[in-house]
């Protein structure tokens, strides 16, 4: 991949996000969220569904407009001059929107074509990012024809074409078996390591701490929290969480008693009783009748479940 | 009407950028070029099958129409202009839902392309889509000798005019259709109305009087009435109020359609 940088002020903000809104009628999709993404960055939009995830990538990709709010990508007022930045952005939807009427390669023509690049330029490049994502040899496939990870892969093809410095992805794994997954995950490393900006969202904790340098938590359109995947491990979830596994009512009533009042938090999911805290010491459990403490490393999954809670979410 | 010079504002259409036409077009001619053997079907076959009957058949049965015309004669321009009619409102309406549906819009989107221009390119294709079908049936009469004037040749004007206004009407349902059965309205309360009751088949004057203001009110039988006019090499004044009357439709429909498939695909 080849994607030319301008050599000016590498530590260049190339998103900027100030107190943006987002409503719906009464519903609040996004409320009042502020983040800045630096050249070269990978940031990632974490949380459950109707977080305010997409509609945050939307109105950074000018299809939809903020209720207020600031917003910048590399420089541009994208209230201002919604073409202007789209025309520098690669954008991944959250649905691929493949033309099912035209082959793999006529989409990607196509596409090049509307972003302004000449016939020619649009085919040769169409042909290169193929050739990246491992599909020059479904060029000319039908697109119904493609498996979910083809698809997907082709969306992300067709957002590189004109070789955007940066590049906003919605979910770009989602429905995705582990192989496909692990594919655009490596893509997506080379696309970092030539220097493109991205941000992108996920419901997945393992492909937010693989790919992303910083990232955002955001429930019912805020962000709870901000950092590193590490430091955010850190401080919701400890370095360290302690886990029961039990399907005793009485150990569970001991384990509660317990804990009640002190910083450890308790997370049941079926027969598995996660204890985390932020303090740097193990809960002092051991001694119940009953119970085997075993520990592991603190992850995103815990920070997630502490920052969100457990209720389900629908779309 | 604010809503309209609002509208334009917002879309940009103070400065269209060409490219996102031309796009859309070229991808409408590239689609056709890999099923040009199913379209071929309704562009050419289907009409000319029609008009055979119709020709023939009904032909056999009717007297001379209007002044010394045979049946023929007479329904050749009709049909041609209906069927363009089918043409343009199928792609604006059927199409369009797929391609709101499937997130094709959303993805022309993500370029430069505003939706003002996406709906140039779509209507561009709709007059395309429009012109061929009026060539190819009216070669197919010519060659029947139900169309004999050399003034044909100005069934165009009427054709492209047609392409124009059912094109932008068609969005009318793409835009606020919830379901796909829904866009059934489009062929059963609007075209095939007037389809059959626009001057197609039989003089607009054989109806009831009140109806008439009616018939003339619906937008294809102004185009009929300027194909035959073409077709029979009797201009007069009217027809010129017929295109008026269809460029002032064209005014009207088109910020409409703009303003709801904003609405639509712009949440």
């Amino acid at each position: 991949m080849n994607i030319p940088q301008d050599n000016v002020d590498p530590d260049r903000t190339m998103i900027l996000v100030r107190e943006l809104h987002k409503s719906f009628g009464d519903i609040h999709a996004v409320n009042g969220i502020s983040f800045e993404v630096k050249r070269g960055e990978t940031y990632g939009l974490l949380g459950p569904n109707g977080a305010g995830k997409t509609t945050t990538m939307r109105m950074l990709s000018a299809l939809s407009p903020a209720s207020s709010g600031h917003i910048e990508v590399g420089g541009i007022d994208v209230t201002e001059h919604g073409r202007e930045v789209r025309e520098i952005l690669g954008v991944v939807t959250q649905h691929d929107g493949h033309d099912s009427g035209l082959t793999v390669l006529q989409n990607l023509t196509l596409h090049g074509y509307l972003e302004g690049l000449s016939k020619s330029q649009a085919k040769e490049r169409a042909m290169e990012v193929l050739t990246f994502f491992g599909l020059e040899e479904r060029a000319s496939a039908n697109v119904y024809e493609l498996s979910g990870g083809m698809k997907r892969r082709l969306a992300i093809s067709r957002a590189l074409l004109t070789q955007p410095s940066v590049v906003v992805l919605d979910e770009p794994t989602t429905g995705l078996d582990p192989q496909s997954r692990n594919r655009v995950w490596e893509q997506l490393a080379v696309m970092k390591r030539a220097g493109v900006t991205v941000l992108m969202s996920t419901h997945y904790m393992e492909e937010a701490a693989t790919l992303c340098d910083r990232l955002s938590i955001m429930d019912h359109g805020r962000i709870l929290d901000e950092g590193a995947p590490d430091e955010l491990v850190e401080r919701h979830a400890g370095e360290e969480v302690a886990q029961v596994r039990t399907r005793s009512d009485a150990v569970l009533e001991q384990l509660r008693e317990r804990l009640a009042g002190t910083p450890y938090r308790l997370n049941e999911v079926g027969a598995l009783v996660t204890i985390s805290s932020d303090n740097g010491h193990r809960p002092d459990i051991s001694d119940i009748d009953g119970v085997r403490v075993t520990y592991r490393p603190g992850n995103l999954e815990d920070v997630f479940m502490v920052l969100t809670g457990r209720e389900l979410r629908d779309e | 009407m604010t809503l309209t010079a609002a509208t334009l504002k917002r879309t940009g259409a103070g400065k269209i950028r060409w490219r996102s036409v031309t796009g859309i077009w070229l991808r409408h001619w590239t689609a056709l070029t890999r099923y040009w053997k199913v379209m071929i079907t309704w562009i050419l076959v289907e009409p000319a099958i029609m008009l055979l009957a119709i020709g023939f058949g009904i032909g056999k049965l009717v007297d001379d129409v209007d002044g010394g015309l045979s049946y023929a004669e007479f329904v050749t321009p009709g049909l041609i202009i209906g069927t363009a009619m089918f043409h343009a409102l199928f792609e604006t309406s059927w199409n369009a839902y797929h391609r709101i549906d499937n997130q094709i819009y959303e993805t022309q989107l993500t370029t430069p392309s505003t939706i003002f221009e996406i709906t140039i390119g779509d209507v561009s294709w709709a007059v395309t889509r429009s012109l061929f079908t009026t060539v190819s049936v009216a070669l197919f009469a010519v060659a029947l000798g139900w169309i004999t004037e050399w003034t044909t040749i100005g069934i165009l004007i009427p054709a492209i005019l047609s392409g124009m206004v059912f094109g932008t009407m068609g969005f009318f349902f793409a835009a606020t259709a919830p379901y796909t059965v829904f866009l059934s309205l489009v062929f059963t309360l609007v075209a095939s109305p007037m389809f059959f009751f626009s001057g197609t088949f039989f003089p607009v004057s054989v109806l009831p009087d009140w109806v008439e203001p009616i018939a003339w009110a619906m937008p294809l039988t102004p185009v009929v009435h300027m194909a035959r006019g073409f077709a029979t090499n009797s201009l007069e004044i009217t027809h010129l109020w017929s295109a008026l009357y269809m460029i002032g439709l064209i005014a009207v429909f088109w910020p409409i359609a703009v303003w709801l498939m904003r609405r639509r695909l712009i949440k």
